[in-house]
């Protein structure tokens, strides 16, 4: 089913972001010269997360040293560090009410740890400000450096996230070449080894050219990596750069993926066409019982 | 009796903000009620296509924008009269 204009089929609509609440949550962030990837992303969810007063924080900036064809965040040679935003970020979080702080950040193969302790040093901050507030990180796969990777995991956050993207045969043609299929399943397999108890979670954006077979099979590629928790949602096409959508997958396609993870023995599965690795993350940790 | 002009939003100052996109085509037609949040019109971006809610209740009497023309933040969409 499509809609007037062909473009999109009817279940790719959103609501423009508007409203009181969009505008304070704008404000706030701008007060703080902080990042979203909300906004970095074009993300079509915006409205409606920050209508809810929640954002996805962007550390590190918002330039990226990689350059992946799916991704909408600009590319190049970042700026300097801000050191003050690990503070700025626990601020935000804590002005919103933010329960479950999602925190990402752009790669940074210019820094010597890949901007693994700043990182580290924002979850620190939004914690101790923020006694409550669980915290999900969403990482890049420092070049498989063990050292990032535990100085991240050690920080204490809730959740590990590290995103395989896409399936092992459109990895060559989606991601950096400086990323890897298996490098990535390694990041996961390390954060697991460091945290036995912790969540570790991935996500996969669909509609690049993967068949089912594919994305069932880096589904257990995952799983076999230690990673138990795992978001699949629609590739969209940030802008004329990028390449272009190969398939706009039915709702009812994602929900049997959702349903094969959760059979493979993923303990939270979430799939559906605007799902994106963060989005509703605060179901993960409400939907499990407490204690992990 | 008053008219209110619905602009596009703004989604942030931010340099990777959303800037605009093209109108698709007109929920309402002239004439029609509408109330507050209710679908005015859809606009497309690059990614997926966005309705663009009536901030208030009232009745659209003007249509500033086409389909297919493009918008930015900002630009004046319609005319509502509020009662």
């Amino acid at each position: 089913m499509q809609s007037t204009t062909g473009r999109f089929p009817d279940w790719i609509r959103r609501q423009w972001p508007s409203g009181e609440v969009h505008q304070e949550v704008k404000n706030l962030l701008e007060g703080l010269n902080l990042h979203t990837v909300c906004q970095s992303a074009h993300c079509p969810n915006q409205g409606e997360c920050w209508s809810r007063r929640t954002a996805t924080f962007l550390v590190l900036g918002n330039i990226c040293t990689r350059s992946c064809a799916f991704c909408g965040v600009s590319h190049g040679q970042p700026g300097p560090v801000d050191e003050r935003e690990p503070e700025n970020v626990a601020e935000a979080v804590a002005r919103l009410g933010i329960r479950h702080a999602v925190v990402t950040s752009v790669t940074r193969d210019d820094l010597d740890d890949g901007g693994a302790r700043h990182i580290a040093r924002t979850v620190t901050f939004v914690k101790e400000k923020n006694g409550e507030t669980t915290v999900e990180v969403l990482v890049p796969d420092f070049c498989g450096d063990v050292n990032a990777i535990a100085c991240v995991v050690t920080s204490g956050p809730e959740v590990f996230g590290h995103n395989i993207e896409t399936v092992e045969r459109l990895h060559p043609r989606l991601r950096d070449k400086r990323y890897s299929y298996q490098r990535s399943l390694e990041v996961l397999r390390v954060a697991r080894g460091l945290k036995p108890d912790g969540y570790v979670k991935s996500a996969l954006i669909l509609g690049c050219g993967e068949t089912e077979t594919d994305v069932l099979g880096t589904l257990n590629d995952l799983r076999s990596a230690g990673c138990d928790a795992v978001a699949m949602g629609q590739y969209l096409r940030p802008g004329p750069g990028n390449g272009p959508v190969a398939e706009f997958v039915t709702p009812d396609q994602f929900k049997r993926y959702e349903q094969a993870a959760r059979e493979m023995g993923f303990a939270f599965a979430v799939a559906g066409p605007f799902v994106r690795s963060s989005y509703r993350s605060e179901d993960l940790l409400a939907a499990l019982p407490a204690g992990k | 009796m008053s008219k209110y002009t619905v602009t596009l939003p703004s989604l942030g100052d931010g340099e990777d903000a959303l800037t605009g996109g093209k109108v698709a085509f007109w929920l309402i037609e002239m004439g029609q009620p509408v109330h507050a949040g209710g679908d005015l019109l859809e606009i497309e971006t690059d990614k997926a296509a966005f309705v663009v809610p009536s901030p208030v209740e009232g009745t659209l009497t003007e249509r500033l924008v086409r389909e297919d023309d493009d918008v930015s933040v900002g630009t004046p969409l319609a005319v509502i009269e509020i009662d």
